[in-house]
């Protein structure tokens, strides 16, 4: 005899009434612990109690064996009908469980909580806008160039057609070594050096420090940085110092922007101009402001390259250039409305973040 | 240099000129307008105005209806606020379109429904002295319609800034040549009477020093009478900021800038014998008219006299004693030529500097030594009276500067992209004062020394032609990349990682202080003569050429500090200086990238709390921004930090690590450990190459080993991963530290040991191991640490 006690502490008794009364209340008492559970370990408890090993379906089920032959088929439908009704009761009971269990998952969440917090970093502003202007650059065929900033008088001046008696020469104006050497004051001398280097065509940029003995305030550092710029070639004119220029400054200021060119005076172009773009800081008209100095290669540049070369590869009856150089520092106080140059070098956090 | 505008008319037509358009003139003339200056009535649409009724304002209490009379015809209506005039008064009256000196313009306009066609004028709103409040009562007899302008001294002073190449244009008559070019108007002609020259006996002028001074000349005018110059003369010069001194110093005054020719007079009885242009004798001493005292080289210029004195610093500045006072009669007029260069090491050697040491030193016209001593002698003779030598003695002769210039028609053409005509850019040079000579070639006026070349040429006809009518050409060569490309690339790379890492980019500066040398963090030790100082540093502060970026980086997280900035988070990619081998070999330049980390390493918040970086966060840091590799520290002692490591990136040393010794945190105010790395960049940007070729991904599947080790406190990681390394396992293709367990109280291990977990993976690259294989293999790997190191395996 087979005499399972079941949690509703029915015998199974295998006979066909008794049996169909039986499969019968099996199921009600199942669906009832189903509808009764309120966790999913609950449920997964009433399953086992009544579909389990020893379940009081399972058990109930192996009693068909001792049902009369013509109930046999009636009695397993019946037992079939009840296996089904509660395993639908349990899926459904088990969606409607983990529904609820999800929903208070979430509900804890206040997604207008602040962030978490990641620290923040951000790249340089004098950074950010020598990579815009090497960009425009960059589209127009420049290429990088580079030399040292502990230059030679030969490389910042004399082959610069700057003469011996210069002011910028001037231990006032300029910082000097013991060895004679002298910090750059100027970027152009890496023009310089990349036309002893190469034979023309030339096209490069050459961002870098230079240096001048200023005391440092609001407008002036003794450190600054510059970008240089020089194309030489066998048909390089004025048309394409302007076409390149104008298009720079477009580019960096707005499309629109107006771009002036200023007859001026360096001793290493010549025609020389000064650049003004007619902008708008915020809270003043419009006016010109000054952004770069520029020129066409003077010749005497030229010869020196020459003679340093020991060659003729820069021949000023048949060679041309122009070449370009623009305060970064003062791009920038112009691009950002910084009015303090300072701000370039301490290194504020409340500073730099603006640029995050 | 300053300009006035009423001074520059007498030499050429600005009529119906307006500021601006004078303004822009010099702009493109490559004169640099650094201010303006309007003093007195310019506008002509200000006009003397007769008040012929005044009504009460039907909408406003505080105002008036007037109708005047400005000379037009008919009456003009005009809403006016003030109270001080009555009907039947003359005031000023602003026509419409009129600038006032406020920046403000007239318009006609409506004012509270009733029109009103200009502006009456109170004296503040016009720029004059402010008298009473309300409108300026002009005097009854005004000619109604007439320009205020004509009844007011009014004059616009330039400050002008010209470029060392145009010394030509440092005078009035200098600049009204230049306008007259560009306007294409005549210039005025000078009245100046022709004198007749003669050579001087020596013993009046003596040139001993012929290079420096090639031209002298002097005019002797006797019974002068020295006294304050005539009201014309003294308003020219106060129009330019000069002081009127007496009418011999302001005549020659005057001719400076007038015509651009230093002058000077001396007080003839103060002279003994003829004058000696000669050169100083070694520390002769000499006491300037402005009462210092200097002591010459043999490389000065000086005037001196038959008994040996020094009467003047030649072209620089007069003595003391020898120049003009109230008691003179009879004067010396000196015009000469000295050359630059001299003047220039004069005047910046002994900090003397003058109107005329400024136009010497750039270059004065030779031929100008004589038209300005005559001008001079004519307006002495009219200020002071007395009696010229009728000839001019000279000595020496005036040096030729210029020669013909060829200009090459197809240069030209290239250069100026085709913008100008042959015809055209002539015309140009000969509105200039250039002569056209036989085969293309130009005579240059003596005043344009600085056009030598035929590239001088070119410059002058760009100039004077203008950018704006040279057409833009948008075309380029093609050249190929340089090696400082894929350096800025790899840098900016870089930039970007660290800044995504939550770093903020610095920019510091690259002079730096003597004493924040000991805060250098370097590989290499400073020897003698290794730090590169420069010769006349502005201050202490800037004095050094930075030898490492960690000094700069410090500095601004100190700052940072100061603004209660917790978290540190910095970094800086720049150059460096240092000598190598003390100073024997060249100057050496390098780049380097320096990180700071210090305090919390992300804001607190909710959500977490703060955590103080330590030295592993900076480790992370530095592992990612090279693409994950494995970064290795090798303690290494450093001077002035603790901790402090080689970084090693596949066995090759990239830079170091330590942080600040805690002394050094206390004395900057950090309260948090400071961690500091300073990496060699041209090394990082070959590690950040990126692949070649990819690997493959492995067809089998791996199996991996733990095991705990337990070993002396005071054995280092790195001495574990050696023994791992060295033992080259084929099978074992990764291993990590995934715990390090320590007890300082002792109770679950002894204090002086430490427990490590690893786990150590293993895989064939063209199998599935076996189980007894990864076992084989990983027992091999104990034992070595075991016998190698005497770890306890636990």
């Amino acid at each position: 005899m087979n005499l399972a006690l079941t949690w509703g502490g029915f015998p199974a008794i295998a006979s066909a009434f008794p049996m169909k009364e039986q499969i019968g209340s099996i199921e009600t008492d199942a669906l009832a612990h189903i509808a009764a559970a309120t966790t999913e370990r609950g449920l997964d408890d009433a399953r086992v109690a009544v579909l389990g090993k020893k379940g009081s379906l399972t058990l109930a089920s192996a009693g068909i064996k001792d049902v009369p032959k013509e109930d046999k088929a009636a009695v397993g439908q019946l037992l079939n009908a009840a296996r089904a009704a509660i395993s639908a009761a349990l899926d459904a009971k088990q969606a409607a469980l983990r529904e609820i269990a999800d929903r208070a998952a979430l509900a804890g969440i206040d997604p207008t909580l602040p962030a978490r917090a990641l620290p923040l970093g951000a790249l340089h502003p004098l950074t950010q806008i020598r990579d815009q202007a090497i960009g425009i650059l960059r589209r127009m065929g420049f290429v990088l160039a580079d030399g040292p900033e502990i230059e030679d008088e030969f490389h910042c001046f004399d082959a610069l057609n700057t003469p011996a008696d210069h002011p910028a020469r001037n231990e006032k104006d300029t910082f000097y070594f013991d060895s004679g050497k002298l910090l750059r004051t100027h970027t152009s001398s890496v023009q310089i050096r990349s036309m002893e280097g190469q034979a023309p065509p030339i096209r490069i940029i050459a961002p870098g420090s230079a240096y001048r003995r200023d005391e440092i305030d609001a407008t002036h550092l003794s450190v600054f940085n510059q970008l240089e710029g020089l194309a030489v070639g066998s048909d390089v004119s004025l048309p394409d110092l302007k076409g390149t220029l104008e298009y720079f400054f477009r580019e960096l200021f707005g499309t629109t922007t107006e771009v002036r060119f200023r007859p001026h005076f360096f001793p290493f172009t010549e025609p020389s101009f000064e650049i003004d773009v007619k902008l708008q800081i915020k809270g003043q008209a419009p006016r010109w402001i000054e952004v770069a100095g520029c020129g066409m290669v003077d010749p005497a540049v030229f010869d020196a390259i020459n003679t340093s070369r020991k060659d003729r590869a820069y021949d000023p009856q048949t060679t041309t250039g122009f070449a370009f150089g623009m305060g970064l520092d003062r791009l920038a106080m112009i691009r950002w409305g910084i009015k303090d140059i300072r701000l370039l070098i301490e290194n504020d956090v409340r500073f730099l973040r603006q640029f995050a | 240099m300053n300009i006035s505008l009423n001074w520059l008319a007498t030499h050429l037509d600005l009529t119906g000129k307006s500021i601006k358009e004078i303004d822009d003139l010099f702009t493109f003339a490559g004169v640099e307008v650094e201010g303006i200056v309007i003093e007195g009535i310019t506008s002509e649409k200000i006009v003397v105005a007769q008040v012929m009724e005044a009504v009460q304002h039907p909408h406003a209490d505080r105002l008036k209806v007037t109708h005047v009379d400005a000379g037009e015809g008919s009456w003009r209506q005009i809403v006016c606020g003030a109270q001080n005039y009555k009907v039947g008064d003359k005031v000023p009256c602003a026509l419409p379109g009129t600038a006032l000196p406020g920046g403000f313009t007239i318009s006609e306009t409506v004012m509270r429904k009733v029109e009103s066609r200009g502006m009456l004028c109170s004296a503040a709103e016009l720029g004059l002295p402010a008298g009473e409040d309300g409108l300026l009562i002009l005097p009854p007899d005004s000619r109604i319609g007439m320009p205020l302008k004509e009844m007011f001294d009014s004059d616009v002073l330039l400050e002008l800034e010209v470029t060392p190449n145009r010394p030509d244009l440092l005078s009035h008559r200098g600049m009204a040549r230049e306008l007259a070019t560009l306007l294409k108007t005549p210039l005025k002609l000078l009245d100046i009477p022709t004198r007749s020259v003669g050579v001087s006996p020596t013993s009046s002028i003596r040139i001993d020093a012929p290079a420096a001074c090639p031209l002298y000349t002097a005019v002797r005018i006797s019974g002068v009478t020295v006294k304050d110059s005539p009201a014309w003369l003294k308003q020219r010069l106060e129009a330019i900021g000069q002081r009127p001194i007496n009418n011999i110093v302001d005549v020659t005054n005057y001719v400076l800038h007038e015509l651009g020719q230093p002058l000077h007079a001396f007080d003839a009885a103060k002279l003994s014998g003829g004058i000696v242009v000669r050169h100083a004798a070694q520390d002769e001493v000499f006491l300037a008219l402005d009462a210092t005292q200097h002591v010459l080289t043999t490389g000065d210029l000086v005037i001196g006299d038959g008994s040996g004195r020094a009467l003047a610093l030649g072209g620089v500045m007069g003595g003391a004693d020898s120049g003009v006072t109230a008691a003179t009669h009879d004067i010396l007029l000196e015009s000469a030529y000295f050359t630059p260069a001299g003047i220039r090491r004069t005047s910046r050697r002994t900090a003397l500097s003058s109107d005329s040491s400024y136009r010497f030193e750039r270059g004065v016209d030779p031929a100008g030594v004589f038209t300005a001593s005559a001008l001079a002698v004519k307006l002495i003779l009219e200020t002071a009276g007395g009696t010229a030598e009728p000839t001019t003695l000279v000595a020496g002769e005036a040096p030729v500067l210029t020669h013909p210039v060829a200009l090459d028609a197809a240069k030209l053409n290239q250069l100026m992209g085709g913008s100008i005509s042959l015809r055209d850019a002539a015309a140009i040079l000969t509105r200039l004062g250039l002569t056209e000579l036989a085969d293309a070639t130009w005579e240059v006026p003596s005043f344009r020394a600085d056009l030598q070349r035929h590239i001088d040429l070119v410059e002058e006809i760009a100039r004077v032609h203008g950018l704006d009518n040279v057409p833009s050409r948008l075309a380029g060569t093609f050249v190929p990349a340089s090696p400082s490309d894929a350096a800025y690339d790899a840098d900016m790379v870089m930039r970007r990682r660290l800044a995504a890492l939550g770093l903020y980019e610095c920019q510091t500066i690259k002079l730096i202080a003597g004493h924040q040398v000991g805060d250098a963090l370097l590989s290499r030790p400073l020897l003698d003569g290794d730090l590169i100082r420069v010769k006349l540093p502005l201050s202490e502060d800037h004095a050094v050429m930075r030898p490492s970026l960690v000094p700069g980086l410090l500095a601004s997280a100190a700052r940072n500090v100061g603004q209660q900035v917790k978290s540190l988070r910095f970094f800086e990619l720049g150059r460096v200086f240092r000598n190598a081998g003390g100073g024997k070999a060249k100057d050496q330049e390098s780049d380097s990238l320096a990180i700071l980390l210090a305090g919390p390493t992300s804001p607190s918040g909710w959500a977490q709390p703060a955590r103080d970086a330590d030295l592993y966060d900076l480790k992370a840091i530095l592992s990612s921004l090279l693409g994950g590799r494995e970064i290795r520290f090798t303690p290494k002692d450093r001077p002035g930090f603790v901790l402090a490591c080689d970084i090693k990136v596949d066995a090759q040393i990239v830079g170091v690590f330590a942080r600040l010794a805690p002394a050094r945190e206390r004395e900057l105010d950090f309260t948090a450990p400071v961690y500091v790395a300073e990496l060699d960049l041209a090394k990082l940007r070959k590690l950040l190459g990126g692949i070649n070729h990819v690997v493959d991904l492995p067809q089998f599947p791996g199996s991996s080993r733990d095991a705990a080790m337990e070993l002396p406190l005071a054995t280092a990681n790195a001495q574990l991963e050696a023994v791992i390394d060295k033992a080259a396992e084929p099978l074992l293709v990764a291993y990590e530290c995934f715990d390090v367990f320590t007890d300082p109280a002792g109770v679950k291990l002894a204090a002086d040991r430490k427990s490590l977990a690893y786990r150590f993976h293993y895989r064939a690259a063209e199998r599935t191991l076996k189980s007894e294989e990864v076992d084989a293999a990983h027992q091999r790997l104990l034992t070595a640490l075991t016998s190698q190191l005497g770890v306890k395996l636990r």
